[in-house]
């Protein structure tokens, strides 16, 4: 009870070391952090991932697909990539679904419309198909899904029809067994994952992004509310390995038991499985060379995880509440031992099995977690700490900040502090805090990006975008110093503490809310601004610190890691080209992120436009407000 | 000041209409920090229903409200369309906000009066503890605007709750407590804690304040006021007897709130307590709990803030929000406003900054974890407790040193802010 009945009222002396050497602490707690983080990566702070639902049983059984009923695995393909050559650039439905009806599936397609958000009076409309085997042991309660993403032959990316082949085998086999107690859905998208998207949607009879944007249609056929489900993407027929994909919508990440079934059957089975495309096992690498292996596997899926994107049709899934992961099966090139599409049938088989198994949603294991290596991971408990220690030191920043303005008031002149209560400007701080968020709120991805198109109707879509929002920034740069220098005079203060602890609580707190839907986006933001904002101070900024702030606007981050991707994609560029290429990437990443957010409901522009733009405006108006402390200097 | 306070006013009810009529109105209701099943708007449109098809609307487990009130609501309903009923709730916190302007005025008029008399008691280096005679006209005006704009009681107005008249009441009768005015001050305390039964406990404060300061007529004034508000309270009860020709609705609603039937997640602590628990301790829990929400700090910290009723309610108030089982922001939005009229105990507190710090932080955090919980179905009930036990927590934090600071503040005047030793500073232990 000490600490509420701590009864002096100057504060002790602990606090006081505090706020006296706050600076030295915010920085030592950011070194921590960091170091902290990429210790993450080693064997004393990792663990090694276990099964929590014993219900899954993986591994009990033998996987039994195999060549020797039906059609064989070669005749499906050899059929699936005659029609596919016919049809250059569509999908084949009426062959899809004549082959799903002779697999003996319950058999439906799915229409949806696309009204593009950012153009008027443009339809995209798809079609996707999928069948459904019911579960001959007990009704339609439940199900599981298996989908592939149709792509025609003039897709830009890697063909899937070796998966789509070995979906129709396993469909045909799965159909002679009799152990079923879950429906399994067979499912076939259309235009990547706006097809899926568009499926979830109808299925759940929901919509998850703006109102009108993503017409998803009706179903004529459900199966039960679906428990988990697996999304294939095979390249070939020759595999070298199969990589397992987590991230998902905002971050999201599947049930940690789920993705472990997918290493452990892939084990069993002998294929060869990765993560981020880096082999897990530790065996043969030294200690300091598995320890760089596991801190880049870390490190990559962080970045996939940040940028909020889902890094496969799985990722969808997420958001309704299903377990979801993506394998993908690249081509082996070259010689050597390769798996057959056999074995990773199997892998599937395994999985299917073990997930029929199922007695309860998957609830037990991890949700929250960073995988350094495939058979290894980083608990909530683990990594948040770190991230703890960045918001910390803002909110440090913020309490000696409040504790020195509330000690100069209570020591100081002790005759002034009866007559002029507290000068905070709450009016003026509560105007700039205000505005700089109703701002965020009109630049909101659903407001003003339809604005800006349709002004700029002429020049394409990415550039008015870049054009509208880079302007606004620029004005808002710009105009703000000149407007609080010469028209905020009358509100001179020695200094603007109630805004400049505002700043930094709404930073800490926002990154706090973001870091535990995204834990990555909160992180690397975090490791942006929180050094900027701790150096800055409530009145006499130096330049230098103003500088600083101006390179981490959001406008600016943007600018420099598109800079930084495209300078590591193509090194040899001049300069010239090299910056409007950046200049384009930068606006058609705006774009993409925009659409993103009207058709899937991604919130990373949201939270750049509603909490990264207003807490650096209001910063960066607390730099150019007037002070007075000049003044009292030139009076002593 | 009259045209901030007009001001403040004006913003006030251009939010709440504004939001009322908006889409968001119902997401807030829904919202399970707002309502409860004591005081959701829902319920009463549900129950009242079920009165006007003259099915008995106790028999099911999803009416709480008195009799009283469901007559009273059956008759907003029936007489105003849903536009006006939205403007009824607008207007009963307009009216709240000015009782309680009118509450702290003239409490602090009252404190002034008192310093000026006993002035020569006080240490004579202490004159900046005394309070300006500016704080007359500055206290009411930032408890009014802490009223207005609080989104506590602003999200607690547009989701309808019935907090909003229960808020009304109890205003009312902090306002007779600084009046002195028995009669109004019974009826309002027995017309809020009828519903909500834990307020009750305001009858100590009540009791004080209407006591004359003659020492000799103190028991009698104390067993007056007690009487009348046993004899209100008996009669509204037959009366709600008579509205429904039965009993049943004491175990509807004091029933419901005693045994804690429903544990659906809300701002309080029992719900998390009461699901984990092993079910042949439940009577013992209860019991013990709902001492503590309702009796346990009534007689203690009458004792002590005996020369201070309105302190001693706000405290009450305070503990009630926190300990509860049904407790919504709207009961927190109250006493914070109410924290205003204490502000010559501001300068003693300490921990207002990381108290006000955790307030916006559990106000953030717990959509968030709901969000996590409930939709995305990754997070999981324990992350949502630990909000609301971090914002009990505060709650707690912030009612210590608040009272922490009235003693310190009344030890300070007596004996002056330093004391040395030796020499050196002396720090003062409370133990």
């Amino acid at each position: 009870m000490g600490l509420l009945t701590d009864p002096s009222v100057g504060h002790g002396a602990l606090t006081s070391i505090f706020v006296r050497h706050h600076n030295r602490f915010c920085i030592v707690m950011y070194i921590v952090s960091v170091v902290l983080f990429c210790m993450l990566a080693h064997y004393s702070l990792s663990s090694q991932t276990y099964f929590s639902e014993n219900a899954l049983l993986p591994g009990l059984v033998k996987g039994q697909l195999n060549d020797n009923t039906g059609s064989s695995f070669r005749d499906h393909f050899r059929e699936l990539n005659a029609e596919a050559q016919h049809y250059e650039t569509e999908t084949p439905h009426a062959y899809l679904i004549s082959k799903f009806k002779n697999l003996r599936l319950e058999t439906y397609s799915h229409n949806f419309t696309l009204n593009y958000p950012l153009k008027k009076n443009t339809k995209y409309t798809g079609r996707n198909v999928y069948g459904i085997l019911r579960a001959p042991r007990s009704a339609s309660i439940e199900s599981i899904v298996l989908s592939v993403p149709y792509r025609a032959p003039s897709s830009v990316f890697p063909s899937t029809l070796p998966g789509l082949a070995v979906m129709f085998q396993i469909a045909q086999f799965f159909r002679q067994q009799i152990y079923w107690a879950k429906d399994i859905i067979f499912l076939v998208t259309e235009h990547e994952q706006l097809g899926m998207q568009a499926w979830l949607e109808a299925y759940h009879g929901t919509s998850c992004g703006s109102p009108g944007v993503l017409d998803s249609g009706k179903l004529s056929g459900r199966a039960g509310a679906i428990q988990a489900a697996i999304n294939l993407e095979i390249h070939s027929d020759k595999i070298d390995h199969i990589d397992i994909k987590l991230s998902g919508l905002n971050g999201q990440l599947p049930n940690l038991d789920l993705v472990n079934l997918a290493h452990r059957l892939c084990n069993k089975e002998s294929v060869k499985h990765t993560f981020n495309n880096v082999d897990g096992g530790a065996i043969g690498r030294s200690k300091v060379n598995s320890y760089y292996t596991n801190l880049s596997t870390m490190m990559s899926m962080v970045m996939t995880q940040a940028t909020g994107v889902p890094d496969g049709n799985h990722g969808l899934f997420h958001r309704f509440g299903i377990e979801a992961i993506t394998l993908e099966g690249y081509e082996k090139e070259g010689r050597g031992i390769y798996s057959s599409v056999f074995q990773v049938g199997r892998v599937i088989e395994g999985m299917f099995r073990s997930l029929n198994n199922l007695l309860e949603r998957f609830h037990q294991s991890f949700f929250f977690y960073l995988l350094p290596s495939t058979d290894r991971y980083v608990s909530i408990g683990l990594y948040m700490p770190c991230l703890v220690l960045l918001v910390g030191a803002l909110f440090l920043k913020a309490f000696s900040t409040w504790i020195q303005h509330s000690s100069e008031h209570k020591s100081g002149d002790s005759s002034a502090q009866a007559t002029i209560p507290e000068r905070l400007n709450v009016g003026m701080v509560s105007v700039i805090t205000l505005g700089s968020h109703v701002v965020g709120l009109i630049l909101l991805p659903n407001l003003a990006p339809a604005y800006f198109t349709h002004f700029w109707n002429y020049i394409p879509t990415h550039r008015a975008l870049l054009l509208g929002y880079g302007l606004l920034s620029i004005t808002i740069v710009c105009l703000l110093p000149i407007i609080m220098n010469k028209c905020l005079n009358s509100f001179k203060s020695s200094n603007w503490v109630l805004l400049h602890v505002i700043c930094l609580l709404e930073l800490g707190i926002g990154l706090l809310c973001v870091s535990m839907h995204n834990f990555s986006l909160g992180y690397l933001t975090a490791l942006v601004y929180v050094l900027p904002a701790v150096c800055i101070k409530s009145s006499q900024n130096r330049i230098i610190v103003k500088l600083l702030w101006l390179i981490v606007h959001p406008m600016c981050s943007l600018f420099w890691i598109t800079a930084y991707i495209t300078y590591t994609a193509y090194p040899e560029l001049p300069i010239s080209d090299f910056l409007t290429k950046v200049l384009e990437a930068s606006g058609q990443w705006m774009v993409l992120s925009t659409i993103d957010n009207m058709i899937y409901g991604n919130w990373a522009f949201s939270v750049g436009v509603l909490l990264l733009l207003p807490v650096w405006t209001s910063f960066w108006c607390l730099m150019f407000l007037p002070t007075n402390v000049s003044q009292k200097l030139k009076a002593e | 000041m009259e045209k901030l306070l007009f001001f403040v006013y004006s913003i006030g009810i251009l939010i709440r209409i504004y939001l009322s009529f908006s889409d968001f109105s119902t997401s807030i209701a829904d919202r399970v920090e707002v309502s409860t099943p004591l005081n959701s708007w829902k319920r009463v449109i549900e129950g009242v229903s079920l009165y006007n098809e003259n099915i008995n609307p106790y028999d099911g487990d999803l009416f709480h409200e008195t009799p009283l009130a469901l007559v009273f609501f059956s008759h907003l309903t029936s007489t105003f369309s849903d536009f006006y009923v939205s403007l009824v709730f607008i207007v009963c916190d307009l009216i709240t906000a000015f009782v309680l302007y009118y509450t702290s005025k003239i409490y602090t008029e009252n404190l002034l009066k008192q310093q000026t008399k006993t002035k020569h008691v006080y240490n004579k280096e202490f004159n900046k503890l005394l309070i300006p005679d500016d704080f007359s006209v500055i206290n009411p005006f930032y408890v009014c605007s802490v009223y207005m704009l609080n989104p506590y009681t602003v999200f607690s107005c547009i989701a309808r709750t019935t907090t909003v008249f229960n808020n009304l009441f109890l205003a009312l009768c902090l306002y007779s407590m600084v009046k002195r005015h028995r009669l109004l001050g019974c009826l309002s305390l027995v017309l809020a804690s009828l519903p909500t039964f834990y307020t009750f406990g305001l009858l100590a404060p009540l009791m004080i304040s209407c006591a004359p300061i003659d020492s000799k007529k103190k028991t009698g004034s104390f067993i007056i006021t007690f009487l009348t508000c046993g004899t209100i309270s008996c009669s509204l009860l037959y009366l709600c007897y008579t509205i429904m020709n039965e009993w049943t609705f004491l175990d509807s609603v004091y029933g419901f709130i005693l045994n804690v039937r429903d544990l659906k997640p809300n701002i309080g602590l029992f719900w998390y307590f009461f699901t984990e628990m092993f079910e042949h301790f439940r009577a013992l829990f209860v019991c013990a709990f709902q001492l503590n929400a309702s009796v346990l700090y009534v007689i203690p910290l009458s004792i002590r803030l005996r020369r201070d009723p309105l302190l001693l309610a706000t405290s009450l108030l305070t503990l009630t929000a926190v300990f509860k089982s049904y407790p919504s922001i709207g009961d927190v939005g109250f006493y914070l406003s109410l924290l205003p009229i204490h502000r010559h105990l501001f300068y003693f507190m300490q921990q207002a900054f990381i108290v006000s710090c955790f307030f916006v932080g559990c106000t953030v955090f717990a959509p968030t974890v709901w969000h996590l919980w409930i939709y995305s179905r990754s997070a999981n009930a324990n992350f949502y407790f630990g909000v609301t036990l971090a914002f009990a927590t505060t709650q707690i934090f912030l009612i210590t040193d608040l009272l922490f600071a009235y003693i310190k503040r009344e030890f300070a005047l007596k004996h002056g802010m330093k004391r040395m030793i030796n020499g050196k500073e002396a720090r003062l232990m409370l133990d």
